[in-house]
């Protein structure tokens, strides 16, 4: 991962834009504050899980298996890990994005990382409430666009940024 | 291996320190979007031209931030009022798909190049999927 300062720049707008709201519209701004306490309680234990994950793979996975199934040589068997993986993953996407680059940075190829990504768009935790509010139709039309959209997109990527 | 645990558990926590104050900036923006924009603000500008509702839906749903299941309770609302079903997926997919408040970060982490593809091709595809999508349900429907 690459180290540089952007992140405490980045936090330091949004603390001076927190400050200028603030005084604009205190009360908006401090609920705000509490929606956003009440993220980061939700995403703590989906991190933790994330940088557990990140440490097993560490330890117990090497570069030669992670090219092998994630790699240029992984094939069908790359798209189908990078696709259900992508599909059974939860929490918000930032969360996976250490590890997604730490898989490329041991050599996953970028178009399975892609493909992986776009995936989520598939909530299997949230298919009842998306047949409640359009339908079987739609929930079964959207999740196969989606997982067909997820792979063209990998190959475009892989194209677009082979390694 | 107690030793390669240790050196995995020091890695995981220098990473962690490393993408804390992104996060936590990220996490604050998503407050304000979440208090600022309100469902009734991305109501009213559905018109329910198939073109400019995918516009207005990949637009707002690039913007919007949190948990899945506002877009399909905003989404369904919007159908309700009147949008079109081309609008709607637009809208939902980029929900999911896009997220402009946590670009910095996937730029800082990925790299500029990758993020930026990976970006203009999910913009692209929400536009391609929202319209196939959209026109087999009318199909099948």
């Amino acid at each position: 991962m690459k180290k540089n300062r952007s992140g405490l720049v980045m936090l330091g707008i949004v603390a001076l834009l927190y400050l200028i709201l603030g005084i604009l519209h205190p009360d908006k701004t401090v609920a705000a504050l509490w929606t956003s306490l009440g993220v980061l309680k939700m995403i703590i234990p989906i991190l933790l899980l994330v940088f557990f994950l990140m440490a097993l793979l560490n330890v117990y996975i090497d570069e030669k298996a992670i090219s092998r199934h994630m790699g240029e040589e992984s094939g069908l068997k790359g798209w189908f890990l990078a696709l259900f993986g992508g599909i059974l993953s939860h929490g918000p996407g930032y969360v996976w994005y250490p590890l997604l680059q730490n898989l490329r940075e041991q050599g996953a190829k970028d178009g399975l990382i892609v493909a992986f990504v776009y995936a989520r768009a598939i909530k299997i935790p949230w298919i009842p409430l998306m047949i409640t509010y359009f339908g079987w139709t739609f929930t079964l039309v959207y999740t196969f666009w989606v997982v067909v959209g997820a792979w063209l997109q990998g190959i475009v990527a892989q194209r677009l940024m082979r390694k | 291996m107690k030793q390669k645990l240790k050196a995995a558990a020091s890695g995981t926590l220098k990473s962690l320190r490393m993408i804390a104050p992104m996060l936590l900036a990220i996490i604050g923006l998503i407050g304000l979007f979440k208090t600022y924009i309100t469902p009734e603000m991305l109501r009213t500008l559905f018109n329910g031209s198939a073109l400019h509702d995918m516009l207005v839906g990949v637009g707002f749903g690039g913007i919007s931030v949190g948990q899945p299941f506002l877009s399909y309770i905003i989404g369904g609302e919007l159908l309700k009022e009147g949008a079109s079903f081309y609008g709607v997926t637009a809208f939902i997919l980029a929900f999911v798909t896009l997220g402009v408040v946590q670009l910095p970060m996937e730029f800082s982490i990925f790299g500029f190049r990758f993020a930026l593809v990976r970006n203009l091709l999910s913009l692209l595809f929400s536009f391609v999927l929202a319209f196939l999508i959209a026109f087999c349900v009318r199909m099948f429907a």
